[in-house]
């Protein structure tokens, strides 16, 4: 092993077994903020027979005894914490109240649709907005420079549900360009084929271009207005001045010179990437109907539905460990004045 | 500016919104025009003396600022003779490093811009016309497409900043090799490696190829200011512009790299440009020197002419509020009273007439015209004009 990786292992391990410990705590935070939610599972399932008078209360007691969230003292709350743990320990996240599967295969089936919608979206995302930030910082306070920052303002200031309401009325409703709701549709069926396979694919791809485009168009402003300041910063630096002095076309003055400075900063955002990926967009998805982990989770915590909530939030947490550990390593990869192993 | 008590500093809003107007349209003028595509003939023009390098005729490069248009550069004349080193002097704010980069047309874009005057720059790849002239490029008028093949080949320029003016992200060596590569495209990678390490050996670094492979951090200053004289070497300059190369350096290593920039002087047979706020390095180092006071040159000469026999006050008053070893200790040093008057709004008259001790009736009129002393010695002050011009 050369040096340069050893350094690399040790720093890494370091990183894993501190995040071990942050991981515990989150799951210590989340575990007692769920538990604390006024109304539980049961209580909702079992809502309206209470009412009609087909079970009693001494049932539903019964049946929160059985799902293990019927102490909800302090002690209750600790012994179903080191419950929950122990089974993690031996890699069972549990039961999904709500969905009746094990919490793991429930993830894992509703994820890939959230990770395709996020994955095309964010590279859309960054290909739109780097090349717009840059060209508004070379142009400050051009006619150009004020409408790239005029559109991104309000991309950053609508919400998503207003925002995706207005989509649907004007492109589904009434254009009918697109489909307003879900993934394929409820009256096609697709033979076992390719070709099948290839028109499914293309339906999906019909019924996602509405919600790429929101969460594209909502989450440029952000990530244009980074890129702008960045790229402002660093044309007024020394070393840019330099560049132009050496003879280099202002191209690759800004393109090499400049560019990898910017770069810099924008690796931060890396960290949030992993989980933005992996994690779903619980809004859009709601808006849109779409069966992702996003809506999954969303209906999940409605319902109280303890450890699926559990499950699906300490699989954020794990993916924000790694995404900061990653942009990390990133940082030392873009700025050789990074060193690792401190 | 923002401090002064008379209200008549103060802009309303009505102006304010005059001066943004005006702004723009100039800015936007002076950048179409530089990236207009001219005609090599709108831009070659007949040096005066095919001797000079370069001609700075009458320069003027105004700053379009909210508070109104700074005239950094007020009509600056001089000439930089080849095989020379020229020193230019004066306080901060006078307009010595704008005029340098009016040379390389690194003004401070759009705020920044030459608005008039000539800059001839004497090129090799031009040659003489029909009447035996010598011709030449005006920089001024140059679009800066054109100005890439001059920067950082024939003028290159030295930076104040060591510390910050190289790229943190790339190696020395990488920021060597593009000189070569930008202005040799023919030339391959090895050549230019090869011929960047030449390069950090003629600036005296001692371990060339270990510096080549070192990122700008892991460089202590002195060294970085060798890698930047390396770099501004590196494309066989006609002329190199030092903007206060030793100004952020610590005493010893200034010395170092003033006399590595003489012995290159001489050994290449360019032309320096060393802009400076010290007067023992202008002694030191330049045979000519140009004294400038807010925006405009206000005595020029040979290094002798400047430093035994000065003629305008300012430069008497400089000379005096340079401490010496052997005066008096019990003194306090002399310093010239007053400020550099405000940049917006200068008077017509001399700009020197509020701090000048020897001012006489003369001095209310209009800006002094250039008096020539000698054949060399030049100086814009009343005190001098001889009677009936």
């Amino acid at each position: 092993m050369t040096p340069f990786w050893g350094i690399m292992f040790k720093y890494i391990l370091k990183r894993i077994l501190i995040s071990i410990v942050v991981l515990l705590g989150v799951s210590i935070i989340i575990y007692t903020l769920v538990r604390m939610m006024p109304n539980d599972y049961v209580d909702i399932k079992f809502a309206s027979q209470l009412q009609s008078g087909s079970i009693t209360q001494a049932d539903v007691d019964a049946f929160k005894e059985l799902y293990g969230i019927g102490d909800k003292s302090f002690k209750g709350i600790v012994s179903g914490y080191f419950n929950w743990l122990g089974n993690l320990c031996k890699g069972n996240l549990g039961l999904s109240f709500k969905y009746e599967k094990s919490v793991a295969s429930v993830i894992s089936e509703n994820m890939w649709v959230s990770f395709a919608i996020a994955l095309i979206a964010t590279i859309l995302q960054f290909l739109i907005a780097i090349p717009l930030g840059v060209s508004s910082a070379t142009h400050q306070y051009s006619a150009r420079d004020y409408i790239v920052t005029v559109l991104t303002m309000i991309g950053i200031s609508l919400p998503t549900y207003f925002f995706g309401a207005i989509v649907i009325k004007i492109f589904s409703v009434d254009l009918g360009w697109f489909p307003s709701n879900g993934l394929i549709d409820a009256s096609a069926t697709y033979p076992n084929t390719f070709a099948g396979f290839m028109s499914k694919l293309g339906d999906m791809a019909h019924h996602l271009v509405l919600p790429i485009f929101v969460s594209v168009l909502l989450s440029i402003g952000g990530l244009m207005r980074y890129t702008r300041t960045n790229t402002l910063e660093v044309l007024n630096a020394d070393y840019i001045r330099t560049a132009r002095a050496k003879g280099l076309s202002e191209r690759k003055v800004i393109y090499t010179h400049a560019f990898r400075n910017t770069m810099i900063p924008l690796v931060t955002l890396l960290a949030g990437i992993l989980p933005s990926l992996f994690g779903g967009m619980m809004i859009t998805e709601q808006v849109f109907g779409i069966d992702g982990i996003g809506r999954l989770a969303y209906n999940a915590l409605k319902d109280g539905d303890i450890p699926f909530v559990m499950g699906y939030n300490m699989f954020l947490a794990v993916l924000t460990v790694i995404g900061t550990l990653f942009s990390d390593i990133m940082y030392s990869v873009v700025d050789p004045r990074v060193k690792l192993g401190k | 500016m923002f401090k002064k008590k008379d209200k008549s500093g103060y802009l309303t809003i009505k102006e304010s919104r005059k001066i943004i107007k005006y702004n723009i349209k100039q800015m936007r003028y002076y950048e179409n025009e530089k990236k207009k595509k001219v005609d090599p003939s709108a831009y070659i023009t007949k040096m005066k003396d095919p001797n000079n390098l370069i001609e700075i005729d009458n320069l003027q490069t105004h700053f379009f600022t909210d508070n109104g248009t700074v005239k950094s550069v007020n009509g600056v004349s001089f000439n930089i003779p080849k095989n020379k080193i020229i020193g230019v002097v004066g306080e901060s704010g006078c307009g010595k490093s704008v005029t340098s980069l009016s040379i390389m047309q690194l003004v401070q874009a759009p705020q920044g811009q030459v608005v008039g005057g000539e800059i001839r720059f004497n090129s090799d790849d031009l040659s003489l016309d029909e009447e035996e002239n010598k011709l030449a490029y005006n920089i001024v008028k140059m679009p800066t497409k054109e100005m890439y093949k001059i920067r950082g080949k024939d003028i290159t320029m030295i930076f104040q900043e060591p510390m910050t003016s190289l790229n943190p992200v790339f190696t020395v060596g990488y920021q060597l090799d593009e000189v070569t590569f930008v202005h040799y495209p023919e030339k391959t990678k090895e050549e230019a490696k090869n011929h960047s390490i030449e390069m950090l050996k003629q600036v005296g670094i001692s371990m060339p190829e270990r510096v080549y492979k070192s990122y700008p951090h892991e460089l202590s200053g002195g060294m970085r200011q060798r890698v930047m004289i390396a770099m501004a070497l590196s494309g066989d300059p006609k002329l190199i512009i030092a903007d206060e190369p030793t100004t952020a350096l610590d005493v010893t290593i200034q010395a170092q790299i003033l006399d590595l920039l003489k012995n290159i002087q001489k050994r290449t047979k360019c032309s320096i440009m060393l802009i400076t706020h010290d007067l023992g390095v202008i002694a030191e180092m330049a045979d000519e020197v140009v004294v400038m006071y807010a925006g405009k040159v206000i005595e020029k000469g040979t290094v002798r002419e400047i430093f035994h026999d000065p003629k305008h006050p300012y430069t008497i008053g400089l000379q005096k509020s340079k401490p010496l070893i052997t005066s008096n200790t019990d003194e306090p040093l002399y310093s010239i009273p007053g400020q550099v008057p405000n940049p917006i709004n200068m008077p017509n008259t001399c700009f020197f007439k509020s701090r000048c001790n020897k001012c006489i009736k003369k001095c209310s009129n209009k800006y002094p015209s250039e008096v020539k002393l000698t054949d060399t010695h030049v100086v814009s002050c009343y005190l001098y004009e001889k009677e009936g011009e």
